[in-house]
């Protein structure tokens, strides 16, 4: 008999045992060690994720290495393996084990050659046009046939496998002088597939042809387990694949790193400023010093997409400085960095200020120094920051930063891409800050101007973002899917609102989510949750004058709000106190409730905020 | 190079989940839970790979034991 306490620190000494191991027999043999301990769901709601793999082959062997990779991030999964060859069944019929298993996530794994005819390769080249249009409609039909139910008898993510573009094709080399050549067949699947699940927030297209491309299509299939066993890729190549699927698990469960944090010598440019000045160091459109410039084109290409840059170098500021300011080949200057550590302090100090200045988890930053030595002193002084083992040789900088692959989200918003500009705007907000005497009069120059509207389907990713990954200004920090947010959006005694702020220095967008529920005559507020960048401007207070509102429209009497203590959302627990509604009790768990009477209350806009209607 | 017992022991250890003082030749693959046809094709797999050797379909099945599996790798290893 197994005691819980026994097995959770046997699953850590599993993992502890293969942590620096990638091989698929150790990554397998962990996966069956774990199982048999017989774990229970994790209690551990930010941590547990369900995943399932169903489709064509025997799926075990990628499932295994899924649920370990999971695990080395730190997530609690549960993992459940299609039947070989009955993804249909199981897709299908509502009442299947797959579904009773209530995936998170489901990677649709079907082959080709099981969705076409037996002698479809072998006949391909005697096939009209017009046939071959048709067998690439079916096939495509038939997997988003599935796809489309795995989506509508759940509520989690679907991830579909594309087609693997073949590297046979019977017409050699004028396989391309068809029309519809056997490559081009499966190139227009993959486009066919792409479309269909372009606008879908919860389904997404995973791109086997690349993933086996990039590892070399020649290498991923081992026929001997192939013939054996229908395991269609070779040991090798089954970790590797695990890893990609397990960026949707990180992406889902908000692991999503934010912010990248760059030493300067030797790491944005060759050589040390400090010795050989501004004219002596390597950086330029020509060897040496070209790998740098491509080293930081590469950054500058996350920066564009909403990753924070940040510097930690040991420097005199102004030698430091001169070529990020100066130097006609530096790619990132000034204006791209959210902020800087330039001093000779130790750097796990410079990243306790930094995480601090910025507002942002040491869990979700980037290390990048070319040092071992302050490698190793960040790792074992700030073990939450993710450091990356650099390569001695700078021509591989670039590659290495492209291989981390610890930004993805599963949405791309507007304000993902314009986070790095905030970023600056906030460092310029805080100068001005400082030259400005009272609070009021700071807020008063900065022209706010704040829009609160129940969300539209344009807003909707970026509020289901929100919900995931609030912590600090979080009432109530209950997480709620896509599809939970469309059904609060879709009743009619639920509201969903978002509030978008802009002012002087930049558009911030949506940054702050509130959820209604309207119960006999009270206008309930389940969640209400806003970005920390925000925080300090009032802006809150506005958003919360409009929810009146709209609890007066709907005929409230009262508007309730509770809060729900958590490590992280102290910031946020003396909203309703400061906003005149009165505590009306405590749970045993320390969750308060608050009552806000309509009749004598009212919450009137800060004056130096103006509501931006429709 | 590790010697060659070593590195099938490795793999066996691995595969059958099992302390390598617990491993013996007399371990039956019917009798003993872990080692279902998943775990037979890995091991098969994992000695080819690791010894660049490759087994017929025949001898696949006639893999009853650790002993058989041992003998088998010896015979491949020797020709």
């Amino acid at each position: 008999m197994v005691t819980k306490m026994n097995s959770s620190e046997a699953v850590d000494n599993i993992l502890e045992s293969i942590k620096d191991e990638d091989s698929y027999l150790d990554l397998w043999s962990a996966y069956k060690r774990i199982q048999k301990l017989e774990l229970g769901p994790s209690e551990d709601k930010k941590k547990a994720i369900r995943l399932a793999l169903i489709g064509s082959s025997t799926l075990e062997p990628v499932a295994a290495c899924l649920d370990i990779k999971t695990r080395l991030m730190g997530l609690k999964p549960k993992t459940f393996v299609g039947g070989f060859n009955t993804y249909r069944q199981e897709a299908l019929d509502d009442s299947s084990s797959l579904y009773s298993h209530e995936p998170d996530l489901i990677v649709l794994a079907v082959d080709a050659a099981s969705l076409l005819d037996d002698l479809f390769t072998a006949n391909f080249v005697r096939m009209e046009e017009e046939e071959r249009q048709e067998h690439l409609e079916k096939m495509v039909h038939d997997l988003v046939g599935v796809a489309e139910a795995l989506k509508n008898n759940g509520s989690g993510l679907v991830i579909v496998n594309n087609f693997i573009v073949p590297e046979f094709t019977p017409l050699g080399i004028v396989d391309n002088k068809e029309k519809t050549g056997l490559r081009r067949f499966f190139r227009e699947a993959n486009r066919m597939l792409e479309s269909t699940f372009r606008d879908e927030s919860r389904m997404f297209v995973f791109d086997l042809d690349s993933a086996t491309a990039d590892y070399g299509k020649s290498r991923v299939v081992d026929w001997k387990t192939y013939y054996r066993g229908s395991v269609p890729f070779a040991a090798e190549f089954i970790p590797t694949l695990a890893s990609e699927y397990a960026r949707y698990a990180s992406a889902f469960k908000g692991l999503t790193k934010k912010c990248i944090v760059l030493d300067l010598d030797n790491t944005l440019w060759g050589g040390v400023v400090g010795e050989e000045g501004m004219e002596g160091i390597k950086l330029g459109p020509t060897s040496p010093g070209i790998e740098y410039l491509e080293f930081q084109k590469s950054l500058m290409s996350l920066y564009n997409r909403g990753v924070i840059l940040a510097v930690n170098s040991k420097n005199n500021w102004d030698d430091a400085m001169k070529p990020i300011r100066e130097h006609p080949h530096q790619i990132l200057r000034e204006e791209h960095f959210a902020a800087f550590r330039i001093n000779w302090q130790n750097k796990a100090q410079n990243f306790l200020e930094l995480a601090e200045e910025i507002n942002i988890g040491l869990d979700s930053m980037v290390f990048i120094d070319d040092n071992p030595h302050e490698r190793a002193q960040v790792r074992q002084a700030v073990p939450d920051v993710m450091v990356v083992e650099m390569p001695d040789n700078p021509q591989l900088y670039r590659k290495t930063l492209e291989n981390l692959k610890v930004f993805d989200v599963l949405s791309l918003t507007q304000e993902d891409m314009k986070r790095g500009e905030m970023y600056v705007g906030k460092r310029k907000r805080a100068e001005l800050e400082e030259k400005t005497g009272s609070i009021e009069d700071f807020l008063r120059t900065l022209n706010l101007k704040v829009h609160v509207q129940q969300v539209d389907k344009f807003g909707k990713p970026r509020v289901v973002q929100l919900i995931g990954k609030t912590n600090q200004f979080n009432l109530t920090t209950r997480r709620y899917t896509d599809s939970e947010v469309e059904s609060f959006r879709e009743s009619d005694d639920s509201a969903v609102f978002s509030m978008a702020v802009k002012d002087k220095f930049g558009d911030e967008g949506i940054v702050g989510v509130a959820i209604t529920k309207i119960e006999a005559n009270d206008c309930i507020i389940d969640s209400f949750l806003m970005s920390c960048r925000v925080i300090g401007r009032s802006v809150e207070t506005a958003f919360l004058s409009k929810i009146v509102s709209y609890a007066r429209e709907r005929d409230a009497n009262r508007v309730i709000g509770e809060v729900i203590p958590t490590k992280k959302n102290a910031p946020a627990r003396d909203f309703y106190e400061r906003h005149g509604f009165e505590e009306v009790g405590t749970s045993p768990e320390g969750v308060t409730r608050w009552v806000l009477d309509l009749e004598k209350e009212d919450i009137p806009v800060p004056d130096w905020i103006q509501m931006v209607e429709e | 190079m590790k010697k060659s017992e070593e590195r099938l022991t490795n793999i066996l250890v691995k595969v059958l989940l099992i302390e390598p003082e617990d491993l013996s030749d007399d371990i039956r693959r019917k009798e003993y839970e872990e080692w279902d046809s998943m775990a037979h094709l890995l091991l098969v797999s994992e000695i080819e790979n690791e010894f660049g050797v490759f087994f017929e379909d025949e001898e696949v099945i006639d893999m009853w034991t650790v002993g058989d599996v041992k003998a088998a790798l010896q015979k491949k290893l020797a020709t």
